[in-house]
This record gives C-alpha cells, structure tokens and sequence, in this order.
C-alpha cells in the first residue's frame, strides 16, 4: 500500500527529522501555522521569490481546496518532518524530486496490471485527470467499502452541492476484447511509452521549465483568481486551461459563453463582440425563478469545454480526459434583463451502460448555499421519471455531493413516508415514486436509521429527529415559498440518439 | 441484511425490495443503540475513500446528526462582489421571449472573430494607423479579423505547429489560403499586418495567440500531460460485412456529392450577387457621370439632342426623355457577361416608356372586360356606360322596371340629388303612390313599366316612365294578381294626380313645406333646452323610427314597389319626375 500514505500520511513506518529551509523538498510532510494551530502539511510545489521561497501545501486530512501557498516563515521547523517514502527498488531514479517520477512509474505498472483489484485507489484519486488512471478509478468507488467506518453518519443544512464523477473512458465489454486480443502488443507499447516518458520528463526536469514534472502539476491549483459575472472567485482545484494563464493574475470569464481571458483589453473587445445571452440550446424549463437549458456536446462543443474547464475548477475529480461528446448539458439558469446567467449545471451522459442518470453536478461557487444544488439534483430525478428509468449519481461523489444528495434523498424519501394514510410501503414502490434507485432508497434508509429489524420484522422507523426536521422543512417553506421543479413546466422529451451519434465522434 | 434488532439471536429474514414494509413512530417500537454502528459499516458513501476521512467531512456530518444544520456545512473559498464595471460589459438586451428558446447557434457564430486585442495590439495599431492616410485606416475590428484569419488558418494547416517545429506559416501561404469566403477588410490589411503577426508567433515559439486548452498531439507525454484535454475518443468497431463496407461507402459518396452540389451552388449565387452589386455600381456611376454631363452642358450653353444622356441602341433613334431609369426587374438569371452583345442588354428608354404604356393599355382593356363580365346581362343606361349595350337607341335608354335592385349603382352624376334628404321624405311619399304602376310587371318586354333619367336645363334631373300597368293588363298567377290588388286600383285617379307633380305649384308647395319643417327644427332648437332638446330627439327619432318601420310592415305587405319607396331607398324617383305619357 505504499501509494496510500502520500495522500494520508497514516500508516506504515516514516522517515522522519528536523530539516531546514533548503532541505525542505516536495513531499515532505511538515507543521504549518494555519488559523492559529499547527496542522500537518505536504508540500507540494515550490516557488523562488524575491522575499524567500514559497510554499505550496496540502493540510492533511482537510480537502484540496484549501490547499495553498504560505511564506516559509509558516513552517514550523521546531518539529519534525517526514520524509516523503523512499521510491519503489525497481523504479529508482536518482535527485531530490524524483518522487514524482516514480509515482509515474507505480501508474504505469498499474495500468499495465489495471484488472488486478488490489491496486490501490488512492492513485486514482490523485491522478483523476490522468488517462488510464480513469478506470480504477471506477472500480474504487464501487469498493469503497468501509473500513474505518464513520460513527453518527447523518447529516442536513448544508446546500452546497458539488458531485462529479468521470465519464467512462470505454464501454467495459470492448475493454476486455482489447485485452484479451492484442495485450501482448499493448504491453509492447507501454514499454515504449516508458521509455519516451521517462526521456520527457527527464528533458523537463533538467530543462528548468517547471518547478515539476507533469504528474504533480495538477495538484496544484493553477489559476489564482476568476472574474465572472457579477463575482470575483477563488478557484478550487486544478483546471487544465492554456499553461500560459497560471501566469496571470486574474482570469476573466464571459458569463455567457463561458469564454476565457487572461486579459482585461482582450476581454472586454470579447465582450462586445459576444452576442450570447443564454446557454446555447433549447430552453427546456421554465418557472419565475429559474430556466433550465439542455446542450448537447457533440453540437456545442465549443461552449461544453468552456463548461468543462470552469467546472473542473470546483471538481476534484471531474475528468476532462475525453471530449464532451457523449454527454448532456443540463444548465440551470436565473433571469434578468441582461440574459440567462448560469448558475450551475449537471451533465448525463447520452447513453449510461451503469443507469446513472448525472455525471457531474455543479453549483458555481458565487451561487452556492442558496438552495440551488437541491433543484439541480431534483431536475436530474424529475428527467429520469420522464425517462421511465431509475437512475443514480455518478461516482464518486465529492464531500459536498454527498451532503447534497443525502439531504435530497432523506428528505424525498421522508415526504413520502410521512403522507397522512400511508401504513406501509415497499422500498421497490419508494424507487418507482423518486426514480431513485432501491439500492440508494435502501441505503437512505439504513444511513438515517429508519430501517430497523423489529420482533421478527422489518419496520421503517420515522424517529422523532426526522419528523421534527420534516416538520421545520414544511414551516420554513410556508415562509418562505418552496422552491421546487413543477413537472408540469417540464417540455422535454428523452432524446433519442442513433448508434452512429453515439458513436461517430469525428 | 447483516442487521440484527429484537433478539439479536436470530438470523433476520431476507428483506426482499418489493416486501411491504410497515412503517412505525420510534416510540413504537423498543430502541436497540448498537445496532447503529453495526448498520453504517454497511453503508458506502460514495466519495472517495482517501476522503472520506477529511476533518470538514466529518464535522458536517455529525453536526447535521446532533440537528445543528446550520453548523453542516463545508467551508469552501470566499467569493466577492468584482468590482468590474458590469453594466458596461453586460448590456441589458435580453428580453424574455414568451415561449420557451430553441437556440442552435454556436458559441462561434456569436462571437465574430475569435481573436480579441490586448494592450500590445492597441500600440501597434496605433502606429500602424499613423502611417496611413484617413481612408485607410485599419479598424479594431479589421484588425482582429486579420488576426483571427491568420490564427485560424494556421490552425488549420498546421494543427500540431507547437509541437512538431514547423516553421510560422509564410504570407504565400496564406494567401493560397485567401478563397472568397475570405472578408475584403482581410485582404485589403493582411499584407501589412503579417509580419506583426508573425513576430508574435515567432516570440511565442509558434503556439497560437489564440487561447486554446492543450489538444493531444500524438505525443507519448500526452496521456499524462495534465493540461491535455478532450481527447477523442476510440470509435466503438461495429461489425463488418461486405455489405455495410459498399453500404455506407454509397452513403458517403452520396453525401458528399449533396454537400458538393449545394456548396457550388451557394457559391454561383454569391458570384451572381457580386455581380449584380458590381453592375448595379456602375449603372450608378453612369447616372452621376451623366448628371454631371448635363450640368456641364447647361453651363457651357451647348443644346442638342441630349443623346449622350440615355441609354440607346446604336442603331435606333434616341428618344427625348430624362434619363431616369427603372430598377433592373429582379430576376433568377445570371447577369449577362460583359463583351457579348452590349447593345442588346442595354436598357433603353423608349423601351421602358413602351412598356409602360402598354400595361396602362393592357389594363384599361382588363378592366373593361371586366366590367362587362359583372354587368352581363343587364344594360347599363347610365349617362356615358363603361359597358355600352350594342345598340343603343333612344328608346332603349328606357329601362325596363325589373324590381331588383340594380347591378351597380347609378353613376354619381346624381349622387348630389340624392343626398338632399328634405326633399327625399317628400318625394318618397309621391313615389309611393307613382310606384305600384311603375313597377308593374309585363309578359312582354316592349310593354313593360320602363324608366328614363335624363338632365334638363339648369341641371334638373328628370324620371321619364312610360307602360304603365294602366295600359299593360295582362293575365298574371293568382299570387302576382293578388300583390299589385290595390295599386291596380287607384291607378286610374293617381295618374291624374301624378301628372301634375311637377306644376310648378306642387313643386312650390314642397319647397315651402322643406322652409318650414327646417324653420320649425331652428326655431326648436334655440327655445328648448338642450337636454329637453336631446330627449325631445330621440323621441322623435324613434317615434320616426316606428313609422317607418310600420309604414315597411305594410308597405311589404302590400306590394314590392311601395317596400322600396318606403324602405328609404331612394331610386331615380327621389329627385323630381314627370311622366312621359
């Protein structure tokens, strides 16, 4: 498991000593002041600066996005450090940032063996944007089985919703004819490919480039300030946007087409010419507060980049390995007398072999906590009933997608069960009545513990803490009116794709 | 189902999805705390395992279980208010359509050229624009648009310039590229923008000025370059035959000869556009040229013919005429080369005026016959007829006294007449009593009740009538015989009477009895109040009303020509008439 202690610094045993400034290299583990307490941080990446050296960091155990650069007087070099693990005996490379490229290597050998379960997944998670990674990644999610389980797990409030998951790279069954036919060759080509790679990054190493090499690139948030719309926002993650706008100090986005400026003269001349005052596709719900707009990838191509790379801003895992062909965009919209502005999105894949029925789901950072992720995830629910298919999230699922779709799923679910008259119910009827899957009806269930076993029965408990919520809910809408998807306002028929638009991407 | 509550001891019973599950309050059941733990440990979450553990995570998660859900929540990144001047760069231009959009633009069709200036293009322009005269400044616009011409023509030629050290692509190059869809303003700076541009690229190392994400480029460092993005994607094999190979081979053919057609065709109709609009130029400039001539003629005091001032054919004789001329017709054809045939084409004068006087012609004739179709079958008597009947006597300016109405009305000649309602009232009662002879009907024509209007001296309009049903008794159904009962008999002592309608004694009576019902109406109107006045009226009005509406009853009762002299319908009778015999 020696991918897993990068990212968690648990387990086996560490290197560990007091090192100094210069001494301090990428993937050393230290104490950083932050808010006033130590926590533990990886460096990630470091930058010569007139007043000193500059250092990016990862807080252990806190979410990337808070990940950032700090002057080295933050370092605490009172305590010890820990020194990033030794590289693997077969994949040595010598100098001080080479950590990189066995990580490289460690990839590469698992995308040589990649149907072998017990790769872990950690890598995948780290590499979300890098190619062959992508499939593991998968596979992770669905073992995610616990081990160190959460205590107490249930949640409500928070609004903020940001799910993402990757689009399938290739249909599983042509995967393994791949395999199966010509692995011998494909063996062949990786040898090559680790022939070449190691020569490319050893030219960018030395070239004197880049502080690293390509794989640790991403792990650093690249642009440092957003303009769009009415906001200014701070990026979350990395966005693979032209290497040339890491450089600037703010990058301007057109809120309509979704456009990207590294400068204000060129934006603003972008600015008049752009006549786009909605997303680019058909309008396909419509209330007072809100429009929904689908896009199709294949025909808007132009505009679904733009969207992607925005999104993967907020997206840790979000991959934009693959065009964006095969998916649906789904654009949630507020109204006002200068155009449809996007307040987030969530994106279906045309034709999901696995039934998920939304692969990313994102509320733009300047619209978050305000209700909105809810009515995404709602339109994605109110799609697949108009489907006639039950459908579920793409995984995995970010620490804000989880929140959002728990709050959802509890609370669709609680309605129903609460309805004045009804005594019992079948998890198969809650399923058709949400078009939520049974596997996500019966997990809600257990999550929240309403699912108990009773004297020999099974019984759905509605606790006091569900009713009292249930309750509040109906109270604060009656406040303040309910924001909700009406399927009456709904114009929109399953589209309908033929073998060759699926298939026929170029 | 590993969950064990109640006892504990037994196994549970599998929970199968469709089983109805009865659903409970808490307090109806026993509490068994930890079968909690043992449940959750079951549960995925979805998120990623390394993730799973993160201290916000956590927090949140067991916040919203305590019920404090306001303190279930990530922190994330701030955003603020931009202090970007936004009402400048976003116009407030949208109007909700009451529909819902259907949009299929492209993000490139809404944003014109996709180069945009920064600071160091404004510099540059602003030399560049020092150096050339007023008329041939370059626009920012221009200027971006020779950009993005050269930015999107070296994308396409070298798709891979970055990567593969091709060399900037030369001006020849471009100008190879330059085909008609190629905008004039591009032309027209392309050459001496091209070695800024180039110098740009050059300083760049060649990669694109346009902002593009990183494509793939075949490169093994590709798969994993972060920054390389949407890459395809391999095509799913579908399964061979020989028969789907020629199949869709035919198709693409097919295909493609379409889009081949339809791409000459869009560009013939262009080269036809330019050519009317090339034509349509000089035309204009032959017209300022020829005001011009004309001037010069008129202040050097040369008179001729003015020949020179409009078109002809050499041959012909010109025609005195301004030289005004018709728009060319809009027309499918392709103008004409130049070269072939000038004079032919040339579009003369007289011809124009030929034409037009023709098509007046050719309507007038339209019209008439026209007018005859309406009217066949009734003979217009009217003074100077549109459609004059054959043979067009003296007797046959009578007209016979068929009771319909007529085809057209009267011609306006005695419209004036008509419209004097005192003398209407009148004359309508002296029509209804002249009326049932008048209309009389007869078996034979030359014996029917007939009409004349004719105009005497002064103006005054005359009836003249003749075979009255006195003299034309014939035998009639039972139902005919029964309608005219009663005008047959007063006939006899109206006619005396009649004849003496227009003495001059008759005549002065009605003149008098007009004076006095409008001195009577003045009179009222200065005595009565305005409100008694306007009651009064309306009384009146509908006191009138009802007479003529009972006087209708009857008059419809008794016979057609007492209806149309009460109806208010005033014929030729209501000027002054006289009878012939």
């Amino acid at each position: 498991m020696g991918g897993r202690d990068e990212a968690n610094g648990t387990p086996d045993p560490v290197e560990k000593g007091f090192a100094t400034l210069s001494t301090i290299r990428i993937g050393v583990k230290a104490m950083v002041q932050k808010d006033g307490e130590l926590r533990k941080a990886e460096i990630l990446s470091i930058k010569q600066r007139k007043d000193g050296p500059s250092f990016y960091v990862h807080y252990v155990d806190f979410n990337k996005r808070l990940d950032e650069w700090i002057a080295s007087s933050r370092i605490d070099l009172s305590h010890e450090v820990e020194w990033p693990q030794p590289e693997k005996p077969e994949k040595k490379k010598a100098g001080p940032s080479n950590k990189a490229p066995s990580k490289n290597a460690q990839k590469r050998v698992r995308a040589e063996s990649r149907d072998v379960s017990a790769t872990p997944d950690l890598l995948t998670g780290k590499n979300a944007n890098v190619g062959k990674a992508q499939r593991p990644s998968k596979a992770g999610g669905k073992e995610n089985r616990g081990d160190e389980t959460p205590v107490n797990l249930s949640f409500g409030g928070s609004e903020a919703v940001s799910a993402d998951g990757t689009p399938k790279p290739d249909s599983d069954d042509v995967d393994m004819i791949d395999v199966g036919f010509s692995k011998d060759v494909k063996e062949e080509e990786k040898a090559l490919g680790l022939m070449s790679r190691e020569e490319e990054i050893e030219r960018l190493r030395t070239s004197g480039s880049m502080t690293q090499n390509p794989t640790e690139i991403h792990r650093v948030r690249n642009l440092t300030r957003l303009q769009m719309g009415k906001y200014d926002v701070e990026p979350w993650y990395f966005s693979p946007y032209p290497a040339s706008f890491s450089d600037a100090d703010i990058v301007y986005i057109d809120e309509f087409c979704l456009g990207y400026f590294d400068n204000k003269r060129s934006f603003e001349r972008h600015r008049s010419k752009c006549t786009l005052v909605h997303p680019p596709g058909n309008e396909i719900y419509r209330d007072d507060y809100i429009s929904f707009f689908e896009v199709d990838g294949r025909r808007q191509r132009t505009w679904c980049r733009n969207l992607c790379l925005l999104s993967k801003l907020f997206l840790d895992h979000k991959t934009l390995y693959y065009d964006v062909d095969p998916f649906l965009f789904y654009c949630m919209c507020s109204r006002d007398e200068t155009g449809c502005h996007l307040v987030g999105y969530f994106s279906k894949e045309k034709d999901s072999a696995e039934g998920y029925n939304l692969a990313c789901i994102l509320t733009l950072p300047q619209y978050q906590r305000r209700g909105y992720g809810r009515l995404l995830i709602s339109f994605s629910y109110e799609l697949s009933k108009r489907e006639g298919k039950l459908g579920s999230p793409e995984k995995p699922l970010s620490d804000l997608g989880l929140l959002g779709y728990r709050q959802y799923w509890r609370e669709t679910l609680v309605e129903i069960l609460m309805e004045s008259g009804r005594e019992n119910i079948s998890e198969h009827d809650l399923s058709l009545q949400t078009s939520m899957t049974e596997k996500d009806v019966h997990e809600t269930l257990v999550v929240f513990n309403m699912l108990r076993y009773h004297k020999g029965n099974w019984v759905i408990v509605l606790t006091d803490q569900v009713v009292e919520e249930h309750k509040k809910r109906l109270e604060k809408e009656k406040l303040k009116g309910a924001r909700k998807i009406d399927p009456a306002r709904l114009q929109w028929k399953p589209p309908v794709f033929t073998a060759s638009s699926r298939t026929w991407n170029w | 189902m590993t969950r064990y509550g109640g006892m504990g001891r037994t196994r549970p019973k599998k929970l199968t999805s469709k089983a109805s599950i009865p659903i409970v309050r808490e307090h109806e059941i026993d509490l068994i705390e930890d079968e909690i733990q043992n449940a959750l440990q079951q549960i995925e979450t979805g998120v990623e395992k390394a993730e799973e553990s993160e201290f916000h995570l956590q927090v949140a998660i067991s916040a919203a279980a305590q019920g404090k859900v306001k303190d279930a929540h990530i922190p994330t990144p701030e955003t603020v208010l931009s202090n970007l001047r936004y009402d400048e760069l976003y116009p407030p231009v949208f109007s909700q359509p009451a529909t819902y959009i259907r949009f299929s633009s492209t993000v490139e069709d809404c944003c014109g050229p996709p180069y945009c200036m920064n600071e160091d293009d404004d510099v540059f322009l602003k030399n560049f624009n020092q150096k050339r005269d007023a008329a041939n400044q370059c626009s920012e616009d221009n200027f971006e648009e020779v950009m993005s011409f050269f930015e999107l023509t070296s994308r396409k030629e070298q798709p891979y310039a970055c990567v593969d050290n091709s060399p900037v692509m030369s001006f020849e190059e471009f100008q190879e590229a330059m085909d008609a869809a190629v905008d004039d303003s591009v032309k027209r700076f392309a050459k001496d923008i091209y070695d800024y541009w180039k110098s740009r690229r050059v300083s760049g190392g060649n990669e694109p000025l346009l902002p593009t994400p990183k494509a793939e480029a075949g490169r093994e460092a590709d798969d994993t370059d972060p920054y390389v993005c949407f890459r395809r994607r391999e095509v799913r094999q579908t399964r061979k035959t020989r028969g789907r190979d020629a199949q869709s081979a035919d198709k693409l053919r097919r295909l493609r000869k379409e889009l081949e057609d339809a791409r000459q065709l869009v560009a013939l109709v262009r080269q036809r556009e330019l050519a009317r609009k090339e034509m349509l130029a000089i035309e204009r400039q032959i017209f300022m040229q020829r005001s011009e001539v004309k001037d010069m003629k008129r202040k050097l005091n040369i008179k001729d013919d003015d020949e020179d001032l409009i078109n002809q054919r050499p041959k012909k004789k010109p025609v005195e005429a301004p030289a005004v001329q018709r728009p060319a017709p809009p027309q499918l054809r392709m103008p004409p080369k130049t070269g072939t045939q000038p004079a032919e084409d040339l579009l003369l004068l007289e011809d124009v005026q030929t034409e037009k006087e023709n098509e007046i012609i050719r309507d007038i004739k339209q019209n008439i016959t026209k007018h005859i179709k309406w009217n066949e079958g009734y003979v217009d008597f009217t003074r100077a007829p549109l459609s004059p009947s054959p043979e067009r006597t003296y007797d046959a300016a009578f007209r016979p006294a068929i009771t319909t109405q007529l085809p057209t009305p009267p011609s306006s000649e005695s419209s004036d007449n008509m419209t004097d309602s005192a003398i209407d009232t009148r004359s309508a009662i002296a029509l209804h009593k002249l009326g049932p002879d008048a209309m009389e009907l007869s078996e034979d024509p030359s014996k029917m009740p007939s009409f004349r209007r004719r105009i005497g001296r002064g103006g005054r309009l005359f009836i003249d009538r003749r075979n009255l049903a006195a003299r034309c008794r014939v035998e009639m159904d039972p139902w005919k015989a029964d309608r005219f009962k009663y005008d047959q008999e007063d006939s006899d002592e109206e006619l005396e009477y009649e004849r003496d309608q227009f003495d001059i004694q008759i005549m002065q009576h009605r003149a008098i009895m007009a004076a006095k019902a409008r001195d009577q109406a003045a009179a009222a109107a200065v005595q009565a109040h305005a409100q008694a006045q306007a009651a009064q009226a309306q009384a009146q009005a509908q006191q009138a009303q009802r007479r003529l509406q009972a006087e209708q009853l009857t008059a419809n009762n008794n016979s057609p020509s007492g209806g149309q002299a009460g109806g208010s319908n005033p014929g030729p009778g209501a000027a002054v008439s006289t009878s012939e015999t």
